[in-house]
């Protein structure tokens, strides 16, 4: 415990003057939430499906299964062909994952998912391709009502998924598809 | 490339400036990031606001750290999360060290993490034994190529794709020549999936760690950290005492800034929340001073310590853009390198690799006042009597000079004079580095003094 | 008003063109002007390169000059040495005397801006402007707003040119990064100066422009030394040289 004892004592005689806890007082953008979201979700390269989008997932699905391409839904009335595992690594030839986000925002095209809704932690990252399911009124415009939101005390673990994975490492070249899902659907339903 | 000792930073940049067309690559590749930047911030109206309120939360939390990190802890442990706690790069590594050994790891998957690169943390490992993985894919380019990251958000911004090719074809094995940064993208998609799969342990940087709430965010693009932190049962997590938030309402804050500065996205792809071992894991948070308390007893000092490393100021930085990551002595370039490491720069150059235009600062999300600090920090070298560039030698003359009028005039008049009637090739072996570049000044025949006296003054 | 020219030792002695124009221009607006005695460098080179001790003499010896000088503004036509000036008197001099001084001490632009405001100029002057937004009285004078900020849009320097007939504002690209003079830097860092320089004065040639116009003599300077050197077609002019001529 010493290293710790000692770091608060040295922290007993920070220079900064003591500042008060400040407030966010921002007047969230609520026009349109459905169309900002959508203008943000495909600048981050992903896509929306609005138009009948539950039927849509689930023929879809269908249409992924019959191919036989591995896919792992934990969506309610959405059938895929792989159970949730106990070991994340047996997930490794997953092609489609399936997944109910918790909300969305509108700023950022950013959903909402949690270790409950995904089932499993990896789920959402090893998969080549991501469907996220998403109640249309549960968007919220930015990350102020967002994270007010969040109720991390129901879950280990929950991500904001902003699109496909990505990089610009190599010259500023943007390459989707990096370690994470190289696609993202988002259906509204 | 490699970085020496003992060059300073006009040394190396001189060294840098030498292939132009290389120096306007670099520079125009980071002023693309600023021009993001700038779209992306301007899209919203409150972006001064946010600015604002993430230096008044960081503020806060900096005043009030001790406790922060003590709630913090508190309810990390609540949710049966390990935390440590190390003074320095020594003890940090040690600590790591001792968790991977207790459950024999052999292979560590890393995600980008400035604060292990602050304590050699790769070396430390390899020399036990460890295999330590990078994954960040910039950061996987430059642990293979042998090299230290140039910049702290795009690390492999100084090699060109036909580099990355050459070195991914004897390394990983793709194609000779090949050099499309898809291409390569994928292929190292495929190498690093094999490294988490295999990995006993993954270990990731903090963004931000949350004292109310006791879980740590973690932002990536790529996916590598929840690629890693969520496939094997260990998982570790670096922060400096630094990352501390109060609260989810300062998280919603600089999670807004913090993509947008950097790279002009509106949010990070991931943004991850960890809030407990996985089933049957184990989650370690090792929380790391390394000198920042120290920095805290110093008012101005204090305030490098709000930087929330989304390099914005590096991108921005006119010098750094011409002088390259390598040329700053220190693991951190930059204004913020010079901010937070010029006192460690034995060529006490670094502290002078800057003209204080105060860009920096302005693009800060946190309002960290960089060309303040860095100007305070030459003095702070200076007080030290570690002056570069023979100041030490013509300052006291200068001051002496300007302090007398007499001395001043009588000098500037030859200036004058020489400037007007002799050559200037002859001149330019006396004017340094100012007549190697450019024309010497055109003079006049007379100080604006004396043209006042002949013709104002009665 | 009364006003006490401040003349930074690099315009007194290498650009008394820039004093004398802002003198003329002051006069012609109906301003009393006069020089104070005994002025010398604002200490800039000395307190940037963080030597305090040799800066002191430098530094009192010049706000001695203005110490009970009666006059309404301190008007200086070098922005960097203005903000260094303010700065370094307060550093030395906490009495109310230097307080006083810094008080009065004004750029020549925010004067013509913001305390005698000039309604209009009459001489037309028909050529393309770039305007030079050099550092230190962009982000700490604020003469206009800088591009790393995205609050609502002013430019005190162009506004001021726009009150001369016939005359064409424009910016070279970026519009406001820095061109690299910064005092000592350009002889420590002689190879990172210069091509800051020369990616500058290629960006004004690159307006089209015949002249870059700004409020920094030292900047105009050092751009001048790269222009000769690279034999670009362009001109560089104090704001001071441009108004004098238009008024």
């Amino acid at each position: 415990m010493s290293s710790k004892s000692d770091i608060l004592a040295a922290l007993g005689s920070v220079a900064l003057a003591k500042h008060p806890m400040p407030q966010v007082e921002i007047a969230p953008r609520l026009d349109d939430l459905i169309g900002q979201f959508e203008a943000s979700l495909k600048a981050v390269g992903g896509t929306l499906v609005k138009e009948d989008a539950m039927s849509a997932l689930q023929a879809k699905v269908a249409e992924l299964v019959g191919e036989g391409q591995q896919v792992i839904s934990q969506v309610a009335d959405v059938t895929g062909n792989r159970e949730t595992p106990e070991d994340p690594h047996a997930l490794r030839d997953i092609n489609y994952a399936v997944i109910d986000g918790e909300f969305a925002v509108a700023e950022n095209g950013a959903v909402w998912v949690t270790e409950q809704g995904a089932g499993i932690r990896i789920a959402p990252f090893i998969c080549e391709n991501l469907l996220l399911v998403v109640r249309a009124d549960s968007i919220v415009a930015n990350m102020h009502q967002a994270l007010k939101q969040v109720d991390l005390q129901s879950t280990g673990y929950g991500v904001f998924i902003s699109g496909p994975s990505k990089t610009a490492d190599i010259e500023q070249a943007l390459v989707i598809g990096a370690h994470g899902a190289c696609t993202l659907t988002v259906y509204l339903v | 490339m490699a970085t020496t000792t003992t060059a300073n930073h006009a040394e190396k940049a001189e060294i840098f400036c030498r292939d132009e067309t290389r120096v306007d690559w670099h520079s125009k590749a980071l002023w693309l990031l600023r021009q993001k930047r700038d779209r992306a911030a301007s899209s919203l109206p409150e972006w001064e606001q946010l600015r604002e309120l993430g230096s008044e939360y960081k503020l806060h939390t900096l005043s009030h750290l001790g406790e922060y990190l003590e709630q913090f802890e508190a309810n990390c442990v609540k949710q049966g999360i390990q935390v440590h706690w190390a003074k320095n790069g020594e003890e940090h590594n040690r600590i790591v060290h001792e968790i991977l050994s207790k459950h024999q790891v052999k292979k560590l998957v890393k995600s980008k993490s400035m604060l292990t690169e602050e304590c050699h943390l790769n070396p430390y490992l390899e020399q036990h034994g460890i295999e330590v993985i990078d994954t960040d894919l910039g950061e996987r380019i430059i642990q293979l190529n042998k090299q230290p990251p140039s910049h702290i958000v795009v690390p492999a911004i100084h090699l060109k794709k036909e580099e990355v090719g050459e070195l991914f074809h004897e390394k990983i094995g793709t194609e000779k020549g090949a050099s499309d940064p898809t291409y390569l993208t994928r292929a190292a998609r495929q190498h690093l999936r094999e490294q988490f799969l295999s990995a006993d342990a993954a270990m990731t940087g903090v963004n931000m760690a949350i004292a109310d709430q006791g879980a740590i965010v973690v932002c990536t693009n790529e996916g590598n950290a929840d690629m890693g932190g969520n496939l094997p049962g260990l998982t570790l997590h670096s922060m400096g005492i630094d990352k501390m938030v109060p609260n989810m309402e300062a998280a919603s804050v600089l999670l807004r800034t913090l993509a947008r500065n950097a790279i002009g996205q509106p949010i990070t792809t991931y943004s991850s929340f960890y809030h407990g071992p996985k089933p049957g894991g184990e989650m370690h948070i090792i929380i790391v001073d390394n000198g920042r308390t120290k920095a805290l007893q110093d008012e101005l000092l204090a305030e490098s310590l709000k930087c929330i490393r989304c390099g914005g100021c590096i991108n921005t930085c006119p010098v750094y853009r011409r002088s390259g990551g390598y040329s700053y002595n220190y693991f951190i370039p930059g204004p913020i390198g010079i901010a937070v490491g010029a006192q460690q720069d034995d060529t006490n150059t670094t502290a002078w690799a800057c003209t204080l235009c105060g860009s920096c600062t302005y693009v800060c999300p946190t309002k960290v006042p960089l060309d303040k600090i860095i100007s305070y920090q030459r003095r702070l070298k200076a007080e030290q009597g570690k002056l570069p560039y023979g100041k030490e030698r013509y300052m006291p003359m200068v001051g002496k000079m300007m302090g007398s009028t007499t001395m001043f005039n009588c000098a500037m008049s030859v200036a004058r004079f020489s400037l007007r009637y002799l050559p200037h090739s002859m001149l330019k072996p006396f004017s340094g580095a100012w007549g190697k570049y450019r024309e010497l000044p055109k003079a006049p025949k007379t100080s604006f003094e004396t043209w006042y006296n002949q013709n104002r003054s009665k | 008003m009364k006003i006490a020219l401040f003349i930074p030792c690099l315009v007194n002695q290498l650009m008394p063109q820039v004093a004398i124009a802002t003198l003329e221009l002051l006069e012609k607006l109906g301003h009393q002007v006069i020089l104070p005695k005994g002025q010398t460098c604002c200490g800039q080179p000395m307190t940037n390169s963080g030597c305090f001790n040799e800066a002191r003499s430098t530094v009192l010896k010049l706000l001695n000059a203005f110490k009970g000088v009666e006059c309404d503004a301190i008007v200086c036509p070098a922005a960097s040495c203005l903000v260094a000036a303010k700065e370094n008197f307060h550093e030395f001099d906490d009495s109310p005397e230097a307080q006083a001084v810094i008080n009065k001490l004004y750029e020549l632009t925010e004067f013509l801006h913001d305390i005698a405001p000039v309604e209009a100029f009459t001489r037309p002057f028909p050529h393309k402007v770039s305007m030079q937004m050099s550092c230190h009285g962009l982000r700490m004078l604020t003469l206009a707003k800088a591009s790393e900020l995205m609050s609502p849009g002013y430019n005190k320097l162009e506004a001021l040119l726009n009150k001369v007939p016939a005359i064409e504002v424009v910016y070279p690209e970026p519009h406001d990064e820095c061109c690299g003079f910064g005092g000592t830097f350009a002889m420590d860092e002689g190879a990172v100066s210069a091509k800051m320089g020369k990616d500058k004065a290629s960006a004004h040639a690159n307006t089209g422009a015949s002249y870059v116009v700004g409020y920094d003599p030292s900047c105009l300077m050092h751009l001048d030394g790269m222009i000769r050197r690279l034999q670009l077609p362009l001109e560089t002019r104090h704001l001071a040289q441009i108004l004098n001529e238009a008024i």
